[in-house]
């Protein structure tokens, strides 16, 4: 393939400082370069384990309440709570783990590259609901009914009755205003991600 | 005839050898931080390294090694700016925001040190294609290498260029350099 000119000895004065300032031509040895391949994948493991940490912790919480109370409905919740944490975190390992480097490798074009990019994070954002926060709700739901039964199955519970309503229905609406809240946030940066796609859209070559 | 290794070194050897200072001003021109600038390299040079194994040759070694380079940064700015929760900006918006805001007002030429520092600090406000296309320029690079490159169209590069041309300009405008004595 043709070599197009390369304007060294360019009239523009910013070029010319641009190419002529200090700069290091430096090739790494094998070793450098096995050294940065360790470098790199110790990076995605740490990323991985403290993904596994903050799940660890929520099962060892749930998994504390199942073992604490005994009612059927906090047991049940526990079991969801756990249920919907574990897949929630392996959907977060699934569609976080693919290897950016692996992609660079393949010289895609640089907008075809950016672009899968963002359409992976596009995706990942607009589906938000249905792999990171659908898969709380049912545990969460029984959970909190649970704890709403445990209350009032309480011998003082009708002296308080309703303060007792107030409080679930101050903590099921928090959880649920906490859920709309993260959905629409995600929904906006897809959207906003969706216009950058549209710009590289625009100025991409169609393939033929 | 040489294995798939000692061909993939040879062609990573070549490829230091001939864009080693390019890649260094890349580097630079997307990493500010000194620190995660040489985690960017190694990614880059490892980038590199790993891709000559499946190098085909259906496009020349500098369109190879530049569009290599260039994902392996863009990734590493897609990365850092989630976790500096950084904005960044199309060249059409530093034009509407009245091009670069100089550090100190003043009609005086600045020095090439304080030029190329403004310089670096305006690409690395840039989104990743627009910092692909400014960098690629200021390698001297035409409308057609930048298109073969990024995978824009000539027409939309030769926009993309005007607008640089413009920016730089404005405010480098007379060359706004004078050498020290």
């Amino acid at each position: 393939m043709e070599e197009h000119m390369t304007i060294h000895n360019s009239p523009d004065p910013l070029r010319s400082l641009w190419l002529n300032q200090q700069s290091e031509s430096t090739s790494l040895s094998a070793e450098e370069l096995r050294q940065a391949a360790h470098k790199l994948e110790k990076r995605v493991l740490w990323r991985n384990l403290r993904e596994y940490a903050a799940t660890a912790i929520v099962v060892a919480a749930f998994g504390y309440y199942f073992y604490k109370f005994h009612t059927l409905l906090l047991r049940f919740g526990s079991c969801l709570t756990i249920a919907g944490v574990l897949l929630m975190a392996f959907n977060l390992h699934r569609k976080g783990a693919a290897s950016t480097m692996a992609r660079a490798m393949d010289s895609q074009s640089c907008v075809d590259f950016h672009r899968s990019e963002l359409v992976r994070q596009r995706d990942l954002l607009s589906s938000v609901w249905k792999w990171y926060l659908l898969p709380l709700i049912p545990g969460m739901t029984v959970f909190l009914l649970g704890l709403l039964q445990s209350m009032l199955a309480q011998p003082a519970s009708r002296a308080h009755l309703g303060f007792i309503i107030l409080w679930f229905a101050t903590v099921a609406a928090i959880c649920a205003g906490t859920f709309v809240l993260v959905a629409r946030l995600n929904h906006s940066a897809a959207a906003k991600i969706q216009k950058r796609i549209e710009v590289l859209d625009a100025a991409r070559i169609e393939p033929e | 005839m040489p294995s798939p290794q000692d061909q993939s070194d040879d062609l990573y050897k070549d490829a230091i050898l001939a864009h080693g200072p390019a890649l260094d001003r890349l580097g630079r021109a997307y990493e500010a931080d000194p620190e995660d600038r040489r985690d960017l390299l190694q990614e880059i040079h490892l980038a590199l390294w790993r891709s000559f194994r499946v190098f085909d040759a259906r496009c020349s070694l500098r369109t190879w090694v530049y569009r290599v380079a260039h994902n392996a940064a863009a990734s590493h700015v897609l990365r850092s700016r989630r976790r500096r929760s950084q904005t960044l900006v199309s060249l059409e918006e530093i034009e509407e925001q009245g091009g670069i805001a100089a550090k100190e007002d003043t009609n005086q030429p600045l020095e090439r040190a304080q030029v190329l520092e403004q310089l670096y600090s305006l690409i690395q406000r840039l989104d990743p294609l627009d910092r692909q296309v400014i960098l690629l320029y200021l390698e001297g690079m035409d409308a057609a290498s930048i298109g073969e490159i990024t995978g824009i169209s000539s027409g939309y590069a030769a926009t993309k260029i005007h607008r640089i041309k413009a920016i730089l300009a404005d405010r480098f405008r007379n060359g706004g350099t004078h050498d020290h004595p």
